[in-house]
């Protein structure tokens, strides 16, 4: 496993990849930085700044699309290479490719998207449990997202273009109007997450997120579900 | 079917079709220890039939089974057999050596540097196992995957055109260590388009033809019937229709038609001879020859022979 581990880690941090990926997470970094020296006004963590930046950009943008882009190369690159055929003609369960596979994403994205959420939220002066609380949830929303999208890569070649549709129709403009779809969606268990775990600091987002066990449970539920999905397609695809 | 005691891979009646294409239709053969050339044209259904074999692929119908079990979602089932994929991409940021003990060590081998070192050495790639191979040539490239596919030394192989872009001298090396294994008792399967590469090579073929088995058995029987066929060669010449009347006098020909073109078509049992006579001919009657060519060069054409013989 580890040698798959490996491999996946050389894969994902192509050049053009991880410079993007940098760059987005930096982003609202950046953003800060440019208003602290420009802005007349100091920023606060308030309701202003955490529904436009940390709902909008990192939660609803930077996280998924820093995941997505990882998750779906995950395997969408053996089979755009057609080198997965290396992996599956081995002595190795199909469970020891997944898993790998998925951490390889974990391992560059969570610590990327979580750094974002928590300076962003540091350099706005959120306290040590709303920092606590962003690390946490980001995890999550990683986690989650990292497995629907590992599925994906395996299910289509465009699964980049079917993912952001995901986040921008069902997720940013279905879930914002319909609050039944929060069940079903990743922004939604990772803002119910960030809001339980401090409901003070987040207490912006009370009127908009789903119970916190229901967060829970969906975001384990569909992180294990897609888990399972990913290793029952590979053994059950025509590897080309 | 019962399998006789020495069969390795049986095939009973496997089909694979994607919507309404049938790309592998009914087809049923054992291997046994030794070389066995798959070969069939560009299309014929080769490697669908061996990705099936492989577990790469699942049969529409039909079964395949190696050692008696069935490949696919049988992963233990690759610490004996190796393969080596038509696709010649690899993980280019590998060296060469990277890319062997990458394998050996998910074949589980504990000696993996020894496995290593043995497998390179087989393939020749002593020398340029440094290098990353997104450097090396088209056939150094085959080379290494040949040497990843029987790093763990694996009872049976799977070959899917390991020839493609190598030179002469890597084919004859190719062909001393396919023979060596096999008379290790290993099993081999290689699959080609090209008639030449495998003929001197394989104890016994299987010719795929448009998805079915055409033929199957020894070489040389199916190469006694390919001879008993006449092939067209193609002539052209400043002075067609001298040329025609020249050629018509050799015994080594059938037939001998002018085309609209001024093109010269010769049915011919004896191509050999065919063409050591033709410069002759040309010259002691004055013609200045343009082009000699077989016609039937293809291996559709002498499969088709096979086919419809």
């Amino acid at each position: 496993m580890a040698e798959i581990f490996r491999l996946s880690l050389r894969q994902l941090l192509g050049r053009w990849r991880v410079s993007l990926i940098v760059l987005l997470a930096a982003l609202p970094t950046l953003l800060i930085l440019v208003v602290k020296l420009v802005g007349e006004e100091a920023i606060a963590f308030d309701g202003e700044f955490v529904d436009p930046m940390i709902d909008g950009m990192i939660i609803g943008g930077i996280m998924p699309v820093v995941t997505m882009a990882l998750a779906t190369a995950a395997f969408g690159n053996e089979l755009e290479d057609r080198t997965l055929y290396f992996l599956v003609l081995k002595p190795v369960s199909r469970i020891n490719i997944v898993l790998p596979k998925l951490l390889a994403t974990l391992v560059i994205a969570g610590p990327l998207v979580v750094a974002s959420g928590v300076a962003a939220t540091a350099m706005a002066g959120g306290e040590l449990k709303a920092m606590l609380a962003m690390a946490i949830a980001l995890s999550a929303g990683v986690f989650t997202y990292a497995s629907i999208f590992t599925w994906a890569g395996l299910i289509t070649p465009r699964a980049l273009a079917y993912g952001l549709v995901y986040v921008l129709v069902w997720e940013a403009l279905l879930g914002t109007f319909l609050s039944g779809i929060r069940y079903l969606s990743v922004r939604g268990y990772t803002l119910a997450l960030l809001q339980g775990i401090d409901s003070e600091s987040f207490d912006v987002l009370e009127s908009r997120v789903i119970e916190f066990p229901a967060a829970i449970v969906g975001a384990v539920g569909v992180t294990l579900v897609f888990f399972v999905l990913t290793q029952y397609r590979l053994r059950t695809m025509d590897v080309p | 079917m019962i399998d006789a005691p020495s069969t390795v891979i049986t095939v009973e009646n496997i089909s694979k079709w994607y919507g309404s294409v049938v790309a592998v239709n009914d087809v049923s053969f054992s291997v046994e220890p030794g070389i066995t050339g798959l070969l069939g044209p560009n299309g014929a259904g080769k490697t669908t039939l061996l990705k099936m074999i492989e577990g790469l692929a699942s049969p529409s119908d039909g079964s395949v089974t190696i050692f008696g079990q069935s490949p696919r979602n049988n992963p233990d089932l690759y610490h004996r057999v190796g393969v080596m994929s038509e696709h010649e991409a690899v993980y280019g940021f590998y060296t060469g050596r990277e890319f062997i003990e990458f394998s050996a060590k998910l074949h589980g081998l504990s000696a993996y540097q020894e496995a290593a070192d043995l497998a390179i050495e087989r393939a020749g790639m002593t020398e340029a196992q440094g290098r990353a191979l997104g450097t090396y040539s088209r056939g150094m490239r085959q080379r290494m995957r040949l040497a990843a596919a029987m790093v763990h030394q694996p009872e049976v192989l799977l070959l899917d055109e390991p020839l493609n872009g190598t030179d002469p001298r890597q084919r004859i090396e190719f062909h001393d260590l396919m023979r060596q294994l096999a008379s290790d008792g290993q099993t081999i399967v290689i699959s080609s388009h090209i008639l030449e590469e495998i003929e001197t090579l394989a104890d016994r073929i299987l010719l795929m033809v448009s998805g079915k088995l055409a033929a199957s058995g020894d070489y040389r029987a199916i190469r006694a019937k390919l001879d008993e066929q006449p092939y067209n060669v193609r002539v052209v010449a400043d002075d067609p229709r001298a040329m025609a009347s020249a050629l018509v006098e050799l015994d080594s020909i059938e037939s001998v038609s002018v085309a609209d073109d001024g093109e010269v078509i010769v049915l011919s049992k004896n191509v050999e001879l065919l063409q050591r006579s033709v410069a002759r001919v040309a010259r002691d009657r004055g013609i200045r020859l343009l082009r000699v060519e077989p016609l039937d060069e293809s291996l559709e054409s002498v499969f088709s022979y096979i086919v419809e013989g």
